[in-house]
Protein backbone atom coordinates (compact mmCIF):
# COMPACT_ATOMS: atom_id res chain seq x y z
CA UNK A 1 0.00 0.00 0.00
CA UNK A 2 1.38 3.14 -0.80
CA UNK A 3 2.53 5.55 2.26
CA UNK A 4 -0.61 8.31 2.82
CA UNK A 5 0.41 11.38 1.44
CA UNK A 6 1.42 13.84 4.28
CA UNK A 7 0.27 17.69 4.58
CA UNK A 8 1.53 19.96 6.77
CA UNK A 9 0.77 23.01 8.44
CA UNK A 10 1.20 25.02 11.61
CA UNK A 11 -1.20 26.03 14.65
CA UNK A 12 -0.22 29.12 16.23
CA UNK A 13 -1.57 29.54 19.69
CA UNK A 14 -0.40 32.82 20.34
CA UNK A 15 -1.87 33.88 24.03
CA UNK A 16 0.95 31.56 24.81
CA UNK A 17 3.03 33.99 23.21
CA UNK A 18 5.59 35.79 25.35
CA UNK A 19 7.56 37.41 23.17
CA UNK A 20 11.00 36.16 23.70
CA UNK A 21 11.66 35.75 20.02
CA UNK A 22 13.53 32.48 20.70
CA UNK A 23 12.34 31.26 17.44
CA UNK A 24 13.44 33.75 15.43
CA UNK A 25 16.31 33.09 16.61
CA UNK A 26 16.43 29.21 16.52
CA UNK A 27 15.31 29.84 12.81
CA UNK A 28 18.59 32.30 12.02
CA UNK A 29 20.55 29.61 13.76
CA UNK A 30 19.51 27.04 11.74
CA UNK A 31 18.94 28.24 8.23
CA UNK A 32 21.93 30.48 8.22
CA UNK A 33 19.90 33.90 7.91
CA UNK A 34 21.66 37.10 7.67
CA UNK A 35 20.27 39.55 10.65
CA UNK A 36 18.99 41.66 8.50
CA UNK A 37 16.35 39.33 7.32
CA UNK A 38 14.15 37.05 8.85
CA UNK A 39 11.98 34.37 8.00
CA UNK A 40 9.33 34.22 10.98
CA UNK A 41 8.50 37.55 12.69
CA UNK A 42 6.01 38.75 15.37
CA UNK A 43 3.18 41.11 15.23
CA UNK A 44 2.83 42.61 18.67
CA UNK A 45 -0.32 44.90 19.25
CA UNK A 46 -0.55 47.06 22.30
CA UNK A 47 -4.54 48.27 22.92
CA UNK A 48 -6.09 50.17 25.84
CA UNK A 49 -5.10 53.27 28.42
CA UNK A 50 -3.69 52.13 31.39
CA UNK A 51 -4.44 50.51 33.94
CA UNK A 52 -6.04 48.61 31.07
CA UNK A 53 -3.85 47.58 28.76
CA UNK A 54 -3.64 44.68 26.32
CA UNK A 55 -0.14 43.35 24.70
CA UNK A 56 -0.82 40.86 22.27
CA UNK A 57 1.55 38.74 20.74
CA UNK A 58 1.30 37.08 17.23
CA UNK A 59 3.90 35.13 16.05
CA UNK A 60 3.80 34.91 11.65
CA UNK A 61 5.85 33.21 8.91
CA UNK A 62 4.81 31.50 5.58
CA UNK A 63 1.38 30.47 5.47
CA UNK A 64 2.09 27.55 3.08
CA UNK A 65 -0.89 28.26 1.11
CA UNK A 66 -2.80 25.16 -0.51
CA UNK A 67 -2.95 27.34 -4.12
CA UNK A 68 0.33 30.16 -3.62
CA UNK A 69 -0.05 33.28 -5.92
CA UNK A 70 3.94 33.22 -5.25
CA UNK A 71 3.90 29.57 -6.87
CA UNK A 72 1.80 30.92 -9.86
CA UNK A 73 3.45 33.54 -10.81
CA UNK A 74 6.93 32.45 -10.70
CA UNK A 75 8.41 32.51 -14.23
CA UNK A 76 11.56 29.82 -13.88
CA UNK A 77 9.30 27.64 -11.30
CA UNK A 78 11.95 28.04 -8.91
CA UNK A 79 8.92 28.43 -6.17
CA UNK A 80 7.41 25.21 -5.66
CA UNK A 81 4.92 23.25 -4.02
CA UNK A 82 6.17 20.07 -2.96
CA UNK A 83 3.66 17.42 -2.60
CA UNK A 84 3.42 17.42 1.74
CA UNK A 85 2.29 20.96 0.86
CA UNK A 86 5.25 22.99 1.87
CA UNK A 87 5.94 25.97 -0.75
CA UNK A 88 10.22 25.99 -1.12
CA UNK A 89 12.39 27.96 -3.32
CA UNK A 90 14.91 26.38 -5.54
CA UNK A 91 17.89 29.03 -5.69
CA UNK A 92 19.43 27.46 -8.52
CA UNK A 93 16.76 28.33 -10.55
CA UNK A 94 15.47 31.61 -9.04
CA UNK A 95 16.11 34.79 -11.05
CA UNK A 96 15.74 37.11 -8.58
CA UNK A 97 12.69 39.03 -10.18
CA UNK A 98 10.77 39.12 -6.95
CA UNK A 99 7.66 38.89 -8.69
CA UNK A 100 6.71 36.34 -5.64
CA UNK A 101 7.09 39.06 -3.02
CA UNK A 102 4.82 41.57 -4.28
CA UNK A 103 2.37 38.21 -5.09
CA UNK A 104 2.30 37.28 -1.79
CA UNK A 105 -0.58 38.48 0.69
CA UNK A 106 1.75 38.43 3.55
CA UNK A 107 4.98 39.52 2.50
CA UNK A 108 6.94 36.59 3.96
CA UNK A 109 9.36 36.82 1.26
CA UNK A 110 12.04 38.76 1.36
CA UNK A 111 15.31 39.10 -1.25
CA UNK A 112 18.81 38.26 -0.28
CA UNK A 113 20.72 41.13 -1.98
CA UNK A 114 23.60 38.90 -1.46
CA UNK A 115 22.78 35.85 -3.16
CA UNK A 116 20.22 37.70 -5.36
CA UNK A 117 17.38 35.04 -4.57
CA UNK A 118 14.52 35.27 -2.57
CA UNK A 119 14.50 33.21 0.52
CA UNK A 120 11.21 32.31 2.94
CA UNK A 121 10.22 30.19 5.44
CA UNK A 122 9.94 26.57 4.62
CA UNK A 123 9.11 24.63 7.92
CA UNK A 124 12.93 23.44 8.03
CA UNK A 125 12.62 21.54 5.52
CA UNK A 126 15.79 19.66 5.79
CA UNK A 127 14.63 18.81 9.79
CA UNK A 128 11.11 17.78 8.48
CA UNK A 129 12.49 15.43 6.27
CA UNK A 130 14.79 13.95 9.03
CA UNK A 131 11.61 13.11 10.90
CA UNK A 132 12.12 16.25 13.07
CA UNK A 133 10.68 19.68 14.00
CA UNK A 134 11.15 22.78 12.37
CA UNK A 135 13.83 25.05 14.24
CA UNK A 136 10.47 27.50 15.40
CA UNK A 137 8.55 24.88 17.06
CA UNK A 138 11.10 22.77 19.23
CA UNK A 139 12.59 25.97 20.39
CA UNK A 140 9.43 27.52 21.30
CA UNK A 141 9.42 27.64 25.46
CA UNK A 142 5.78 28.09 26.09
CA UNK A 143 4.82 25.87 22.66
CA UNK A 144 2.53 28.64 20.58
CA UNK A 145 3.90 26.45 17.87
CA UNK A 146 2.40 22.65 16.83
CA UNK A 147 3.47 21.29 13.76
CA UNK A 148 2.04 18.53 12.04
CA UNK A 149 0.54 16.13 9.61
CA UNK A 150 -3.26 17.55 8.69
CA UNK A 151 -3.91 14.14 6.82
CA UNK A 152 -2.92 12.06 10.24
CA UNK A 153 -6.10 12.57 12.48
CA UNK A 154 -4.38 11.16 15.78
CA UNK A 155 -1.79 14.06 15.18
CA UNK A 156 -2.18 16.75 17.69
CA UNK A 157 -2.32 19.33 15.36
CA UNK A 158 -5.28 18.07 13.82
CA UNK A 159 -6.82 16.78 17.40
CA UNK A 160 -6.63 20.85 18.07
CA UNK A 161 -8.26 21.89 14.78
CA UNK A 162 -11.15 19.77 15.16
CA UNK A 163 -12.02 21.17 18.94
CA UNK A 164 -10.88 24.34 19.23
CA UNK A 165 -12.06 27.40 17.60
CA UNK A 166 -9.35 28.74 14.91
CA UNK A 167 -8.88 31.36 12.60
CA UNK A 168 -6.60 32.02 9.29
CA UNK A 169 -5.17 35.59 8.15
CA UNK A 170 -6.67 37.25 4.75
CA UNK A 171 -8.65 34.17 3.74
CA UNK A 172 -10.00 36.72 1.13
CA UNK A 173 -6.93 36.11 -0.71
CA UNK A 174 -8.02 32.90 -1.86
CA UNK A 175 -4.32 31.45 -1.18
CA UNK A 176 -6.35 28.97 1.08
CA UNK A 177 -3.33 29.50 4.31
CA UNK A 178 -1.95 26.90 6.57
CA UNK A 179 -1.40 28.55 9.36
CA UNK A 180 -4.03 28.80 11.80
CA UNK A 181 -4.27 30.64 14.39
CA UNK A 182 -6.16 29.20 17.87
CA UNK A 183 -8.73 31.87 19.14
CA UNK B 1 8.18 42.99 5.76
CA UNK B 2 6.69 45.17 3.60
CA UNK B 3 9.16 46.65 0.47
CA UNK B 4 8.75 48.25 -2.87
CA UNK B 5 10.41 45.96 -5.06
CA UNK B 6 10.10 47.68 -8.50
CA UNK B 7 11.39 50.70 -8.65
CA UNK B 8 12.43 53.11 -11.75
CA UNK B 9 13.92 50.22 -13.87
CA UNK B 10 10.69 48.16 -13.95
CA UNK B 11 8.91 52.01 -14.82
CA UNK B 12 11.08 52.42 -17.68
CA UNK B 13 10.82 49.10 -18.77
CA UNK B 14 6.95 49.44 -18.71
CA UNK B 15 6.67 52.80 -20.67
CA UNK B 16 9.36 51.15 -23.21
CA UNK B 17 8.26 48.22 -24.21
CA UNK B 18 4.34 50.06 -24.49
CA UNK B 19 6.67 52.32 -26.48
CA UNK B 20 8.11 49.90 -28.75
CA UNK B 21 4.92 47.79 -29.22
CA UNK B 22 2.68 50.84 -30.33
CA UNK B 23 4.91 52.50 -32.94
CA UNK B 24 5.19 48.44 -33.90
CA UNK B 25 1.16 48.32 -33.90
CA UNK B 26 0.68 51.70 -35.99
CA UNK B 27 3.42 51.09 -38.20
CA UNK B 28 2.02 47.63 -38.70
CA UNK B 29 -1.33 49.07 -39.98
CA UNK B 30 0.01 51.89 -41.92
CA UNK B 31 2.03 49.14 -43.82
CA UNK B 32 -1.15 47.32 -44.07
CA UNK B 33 -3.46 50.28 -45.41
CA UNK B 34 -2.82 49.80 -49.02
CA UNK B 35 -3.51 47.83 -51.90
CA UNK B 36 -0.33 45.91 -53.10
CA UNK B 37 1.05 47.13 -55.97
CA UNK B 38 -0.21 51.09 -55.55
CA UNK B 39 1.54 53.69 -53.49
CA UNK B 40 0.71 54.08 -50.08
CA UNK B 41 0.09 57.69 -48.43
CA UNK B 42 1.45 55.89 -45.10
CA UNK B 43 4.00 54.81 -46.33
CA UNK B 44 6.53 56.86 -44.11
CA UNK B 45 4.53 56.03 -41.01
CA UNK B 46 4.94 52.68 -41.75
CA UNK B 47 8.97 52.96 -42.58
CA UNK B 48 9.56 55.74 -38.98
CA UNK B 49 7.96 53.08 -37.22
CA UNK B 50 9.20 50.30 -38.38
CA UNK B 51 13.05 51.69 -38.21
CA UNK B 52 12.11 53.30 -34.87
CA UNK B 53 10.20 49.95 -33.02
CA UNK B 54 12.87 47.90 -32.09
CA UNK B 55 15.41 50.10 -30.09
CA UNK B 56 13.05 51.24 -27.10
CA UNK B 57 12.22 47.97 -26.13
CA UNK B 58 15.92 46.75 -26.78
CA UNK B 59 16.69 49.22 -24.24
CA UNK B 60 14.00 48.23 -21.88
CA UNK B 61 14.98 44.54 -21.92
CA UNK B 62 18.41 45.19 -20.41
CA UNK B 63 16.41 47.37 -18.02
CA UNK B 64 14.30 44.31 -16.68
CA UNK B 65 17.66 42.60 -16.61
CA UNK B 66 19.64 44.83 -14.76
CA UNK B 67 16.42 44.60 -12.45
CA UNK B 68 16.90 40.72 -11.90
CA UNK B 69 19.28 39.60 -8.80
CA UNK B 70 22.02 38.93 -10.63
CA UNK B 71 21.92 39.99 -13.83
CA UNK B 72 23.43 36.92 -15.77
CA UNK B 73 21.10 34.97 -14.93
CA UNK B 74 18.18 36.06 -16.77
CA UNK B 75 18.97 32.81 -19.20
CA UNK B 76 17.19 30.84 -16.75
CA UNK B 77 13.72 32.66 -17.80
CA UNK B 78 14.47 30.89 -20.84
CA UNK B 79 14.76 27.68 -19.69
CA UNK B 80 11.00 26.96 -18.47
CA UNK B 81 7.79 28.05 -20.36
CA UNK B 82 5.08 28.49 -17.43
CA UNK B 83 1.73 29.49 -19.36
CA UNK B 84 0.49 30.30 -15.70
CA UNK B 85 3.32 32.86 -15.28
CA UNK B 86 2.57 35.96 -17.21
CA UNK B 87 6.09 36.86 -16.80
CA UNK B 88 7.27 33.94 -18.05
CA UNK B 89 4.72 34.53 -20.93
CA UNK B 90 5.98 38.02 -20.97
CA UNK B 91 9.83 37.24 -21.80
CA UNK B 92 9.49 34.81 -24.29
CA UNK B 93 6.88 37.36 -26.18
CA UNK B 94 9.66 39.83 -25.89
CA UNK B 95 11.83 37.46 -27.14
CA UNK B 96 9.66 37.19 -30.49
CA UNK B 97 8.66 40.64 -30.72
CA UNK B 98 12.48 41.94 -30.49
CA UNK B 99 13.14 39.30 -32.95
CA UNK B 100 10.13 40.31 -35.93
CA UNK B 101 10.60 44.02 -34.79
CA UNK B 102 14.66 43.94 -35.70
CA UNK B 103 13.62 42.00 -38.91
CA UNK B 104 10.71 44.55 -39.56
CA UNK B 105 13.00 47.32 -38.81
CA UNK B 106 15.94 45.82 -41.79
CA UNK B 107 13.35 45.23 -43.81
CA UNK B 108 12.09 48.66 -44.27
CA UNK B 109 15.71 49.69 -45.00
CA UNK B 110 15.87 51.58 -48.61
CA UNK B 111 18.36 50.08 -51.20
CA UNK B 112 20.74 52.95 -50.63
CA UNK B 113 20.59 52.85 -46.67
CA UNK B 114 21.30 48.98 -46.93
CA UNK B 115 24.35 49.58 -49.01
CA UNK B 116 26.28 52.64 -47.02
CA UNK B 117 25.64 50.44 -44.21
CA UNK B 118 27.29 47.25 -45.38
CA UNK B 119 29.94 49.55 -47.15
CA UNK B 120 30.74 50.58 -43.65
CA UNK B 121 31.90 47.39 -42.49
CA UNK B 122 35.41 46.88 -41.00
CA UNK B 123 37.57 44.78 -43.39
CA UNK B 124 37.22 41.53 -40.55
CA UNK B 125 33.11 41.62 -40.83
CA UNK B 126 33.15 42.13 -45.14
CA UNK B 127 31.97 38.96 -45.14
CA UNK B 128 28.60 40.04 -44.05
CA UNK B 129 28.17 41.88 -47.18
CA UNK B 130 26.55 38.88 -48.00
CA UNK B 131 23.71 39.10 -46.16
CA UNK B 132 22.27 42.76 -47.94
CA UNK B 133 19.01 40.55 -49.00
CA UNK B 134 16.28 42.57 -50.30
CA UNK B 135 13.19 42.20 -47.87
CA UNK B 136 10.69 44.21 -49.30
CA UNK B 137 8.60 41.77 -49.83
CA UNK B 138 8.41 40.54 -46.33
CA UNK B 139 6.76 43.95 -45.20
CA UNK B 140 3.30 42.68 -45.42
CA UNK B 141 4.13 39.09 -43.96
CA UNK B 142 5.91 40.88 -40.99
CA UNK B 143 3.03 43.57 -40.31
CA UNK B 144 0.53 40.67 -40.03
CA UNK B 145 2.71 38.42 -37.83
CA UNK B 146 3.93 41.41 -35.68
CA UNK B 147 0.40 43.13 -35.42
CA UNK B 148 -0.24 40.28 -32.55
CA UNK B 149 2.73 40.21 -30.62
CA UNK B 150 2.76 43.97 -30.27
CA UNK B 151 -0.33 43.63 -28.36
CA UNK B 152 0.92 41.08 -26.87
CA UNK B 153 3.48 43.22 -25.82
CA UNK B 154 1.33 45.86 -25.05
CA UNK B 155 -0.87 44.46 -22.91
CA UNK B 156 0.98 41.57 -20.75
CA UNK B 157 2.59 44.02 -18.69
CA UNK B 158 -0.87 44.99 -17.39
CA UNK B 159 -1.93 41.91 -17.22
CA UNK B 160 1.32 40.55 -15.29
CA UNK B 161 0.22 43.59 -12.59
CA UNK B 162 -3.32 42.74 -12.72
CA UNK B 163 -2.90 39.12 -11.75
CA UNK B 164 -1.33 39.88 -8.27
CA UNK B 165 -4.52 39.11 -6.00
CA UNK B 166 -2.46 40.63 -2.65
CA UNK B 167 -2.55 44.38 -4.59
CA UNK B 168 -6.08 45.63 -4.61
CA UNK B 169 -4.85 49.06 -7.20
CA UNK B 170 -3.95 46.31 -9.67
CA UNK B 171 -6.03 43.55 -8.98
CA UNK B 172 -8.34 44.15 -11.80
CA UNK B 173 -8.73 43.52 -15.66
CA UNK B 174 -9.22 47.34 -16.47
CA UNK B 175 -5.12 47.75 -15.81
CA UNK B 176 -4.49 45.46 -18.61
CA UNK B 177 -6.49 47.55 -20.98
CA UNK B 178 -5.33 50.82 -19.54
CA UNK B 179 -1.76 49.38 -19.93
CA UNK B 180 -2.63 48.30 -23.98
CA UNK B 181 -4.03 51.81 -24.90
CA UNK B 182 -1.71 53.89 -23.03
CA UNK B 183 0.91 51.52 -25.25
CA UNK B 184 -0.47 52.44 -28.24
CA UNK B 185 -1.20 56.31 -27.92
CA UNK B 186 2.28 56.67 -26.63
CA UNK B 187 3.30 54.85 -29.96
CA UNK B 188 1.27 56.81 -32.23
CA UNK B 189 2.80 59.79 -30.19
CA UNK B 190 6.55 59.13 -30.94
CA UNK B 191 4.82 59.01 -34.45
CA UNK B 192 3.17 62.10 -34.47
CA UNK B 193 6.64 63.44 -32.82
CA UNK B 194 8.75 62.18 -35.80
CA UNK B 195 6.67 63.29 -38.47
CA UNK B 196 5.60 66.62 -37.15
CA UNK B 197 8.97 68.15 -38.43
CA UNK B 198 8.86 66.57 -42.13
CA UNK B 199 6.48 68.89 -44.52
CA UNK B 200 3.68 67.81 -46.30
CA UNK B 201 2.49 65.44 -43.60
CA UNK B 202 -0.99 66.51 -43.44
CA UNK B 203 -2.16 63.14 -44.38
CA UNK B 204 -0.60 60.92 -42.29
CA UNK B 205 -0.73 63.81 -38.96
CA UNK B 206 -4.99 62.77 -39.56
CA UNK B 207 -4.49 59.47 -39.82
CA UNK B 208 -2.36 59.44 -36.31
CA UNK B 209 -4.95 61.97 -34.56
CA UNK B 210 -7.90 59.79 -35.67
CA UNK B 211 -5.93 56.55 -34.07
CA UNK B 212 -4.64 58.51 -31.24
CA UNK B 213 -7.87 59.75 -30.05
CA UNK B 214 -9.67 56.75 -30.33
CA UNK B 215 -6.99 55.12 -28.05
CA UNK B 216 -7.26 58.22 -25.99
CA UNK B 217 -10.98 58.16 -25.38
CA UNK B 218 -11.00 54.66 -24.73
CA UNK B 219 -8.00 55.26 -22.37
CA UNK B 220 -10.48 58.06 -20.24
CA UNK B 221 -13.45 55.30 -20.62
CA UNK B 222 -11.12 52.92 -18.56
CA UNK B 223 -9.73 55.27 -15.54
CA UNK B 224 -13.79 56.64 -15.23
CA UNK B 225 -14.69 53.10 -14.28
CA UNK B 226 -11.72 52.26 -12.56
CA UNK B 227 -12.16 55.18 -10.46
CA UNK B 228 -16.20 54.42 -9.69
CA UNK B 229 -15.98 50.59 -9.69
CA UNK B 230 -13.06 51.30 -7.11
CA UNK B 231 -14.95 53.03 -5.20
CA UNK B 232 -17.83 50.84 -4.79
CA UNK B 233 -15.72 47.64 -4.11
CA UNK B 234 -14.26 46.19 -0.78
CA UNK B 235 -12.36 48.25 1.36
CA UNK B 236 -9.36 46.86 0.58
CA UNK B 237 -9.95 48.55 -2.88
CA UNK B 238 -11.52 51.36 -1.59
CA UNK B 239 -8.14 51.70 0.61
CA UNK B 240 -5.81 51.46 -2.22
CA UNK B 241 -7.69 53.86 -4.09
CA UNK B 242 -6.80 56.49 -1.75
CA UNK B 243 -3.40 57.12 -2.69
CA UNK B 244 -4.62 58.93 -5.65
CA UNK B 245 -7.92 60.18 -3.92
CA UNK B 246 -6.01 62.17 -1.47
CA UNK B 247 -2.75 60.29 -1.05
CA UNK B 248 0.68 60.71 -2.01
CA UNK B 249 -0.12 60.24 -5.79
CA UNK B 250 -3.25 62.69 -6.00
CA UNK B 251 -1.43 65.27 -7.65
CA UNK B 252 0.63 63.30 -10.34
CA UNK B 253 -2.44 61.17 -11.07
CA UNK B 254 -4.67 63.96 -11.74
CA UNK B 255 -2.85 66.73 -12.58
CA UNK B 256 -0.10 65.25 -14.37
CA UNK B 257 -1.84 62.30 -15.97
CA UNK B 258 -5.22 62.81 -16.81
CA UNK B 259 -5.34 66.44 -16.91
CA UNK B 260 -2.11 67.04 -18.78
CA UNK B 261 -0.83 63.58 -20.16
CA UNK B 262 -4.37 62.66 -21.44
CA UNK B 263 -7.43 65.46 -20.90
CA UNK B 264 -4.96 68.13 -22.44
CA UNK B 265 -3.84 65.88 -25.47
CA UNK B 266 -6.78 64.74 -26.39
CA UNK B 267 -8.40 68.46 -26.87
CA UNK B 268 -5.83 69.76 -28.74
CA UNK B 269 -6.22 66.59 -30.81
CA UNK B 270 -9.61 67.05 -31.59
CA UNK B 271 -9.12 70.16 -32.22
CA UNK B 272 -6.98 69.98 -34.78
CA UNK B 273 -9.13 66.88 -36.38
CA UNK B 274 -12.32 68.00 -36.24
CA UNK B 275 -12.83 70.83 -38.48
CA UNK B 276 -11.03 68.65 -41.28
CA UNK B 277 -13.40 65.64 -40.58
CA UNK B 278 -16.88 67.93 -40.75
CA UNK B 279 -15.81 69.75 -43.68
CA UNK B 280 -14.11 66.62 -45.45
CA UNK B 281 -10.89 69.34 -45.77
CA UNK B 282 -6.87 68.39 -45.86
CA UNK B 283 -6.01 68.99 -42.04
CA UNK B 284 -4.66 72.19 -41.42
CA UNK B 285 -1.70 71.36 -38.43
CA UNK B 286 0.63 73.28 -36.33
CA UNK B 287 4.13 71.46 -36.30
CA UNK B 288 4.45 72.74 -32.76
CA UNK B 289 0.93 71.66 -31.44
CA UNK B 290 1.73 68.70 -33.05
CA UNK B 291 4.86 68.25 -31.29
CA UNK B 292 3.80 69.35 -27.71
CA UNK B 293 0.72 67.09 -28.04
CA UNK B 294 3.46 63.95 -28.52
CA UNK B 295 5.45 65.29 -25.84
CA UNK B 296 2.08 65.31 -23.26
CA UNK B 297 1.04 62.03 -24.19
CA UNK B 298 4.67 60.32 -24.00
CA UNK B 299 5.13 62.06 -20.05
CA UNK B 300 1.52 61.13 -19.67
CA UNK B 301 2.34 57.74 -20.60
CA UNK B 302 5.32 57.79 -18.63
CA UNK B 303 3.79 58.83 -15.62
CA UNK B 304 0.96 55.89 -15.78
CA UNK B 305 3.31 53.27 -15.49
CA UNK B 306 5.07 55.43 -12.24
CA UNK B 307 2.72 56.11 -10.47
CA UNK B 308 0.55 52.46 -10.76
CA UNK B 309 4.21 50.57 -10.33
CA UNK B 310 4.81 52.39 -6.86
CA UNK B 311 1.24 52.98 -6.06
CA UNK B 312 0.43 49.29 -6.76
CA UNK B 313 3.30 48.04 -4.48
CA UNK B 314 2.00 50.35 -1.78
CA UNK B 315 -1.77 48.93 -1.88
CA UNK B 316 -2.03 45.54 0.32
CA UNK B 317 -5.09 43.53 1.74
CA UNK B 318 -5.24 44.72 5.27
Amino acid sequence: MAARQKRYAIVVDSKKCLNCKACVVACRAENSVPLDYSRPWMNEETRGVWPKLLAAFQPEQCHQCAHPACVRVCPTGASHHRPDGIVVVNEADCVGCRYCMIACPYNARFFRKDKGVVEKCDFCTQRVDRGQLPACVETCPSGVRIFGDLNDPKNRLAELLSSREYRVKKPEAGTGPQVYYLI
Amino acid sequence: MKTIEWGFLIVNYLFLGGLSAGVYFISALAALLYKPGEPSPYTRIARLGALLAPWPVMIGCVLLIFDLGHWYRFYKLFLHVRLVSPMSIGSWLLVFFNLVALVNCYAWLTEQQRNTWFAKLPRQLAFLTKFNYDLDHWRRGLAFAGLPISVGVGIYTGVLLGAVQSRPFWNTNLVAQLFLFSALSTGCAALILGLSGRDKAAQELRLLYSLDVCFMVLEVFIVLPYLIHGQLSVQAVQDSLKLILGGPFTILFWVFFLGLGLLTPLVIELRELVPAIVSNRELHYSRLLAAGTAVLILGGGFLLRYIFVFAGQMSAME
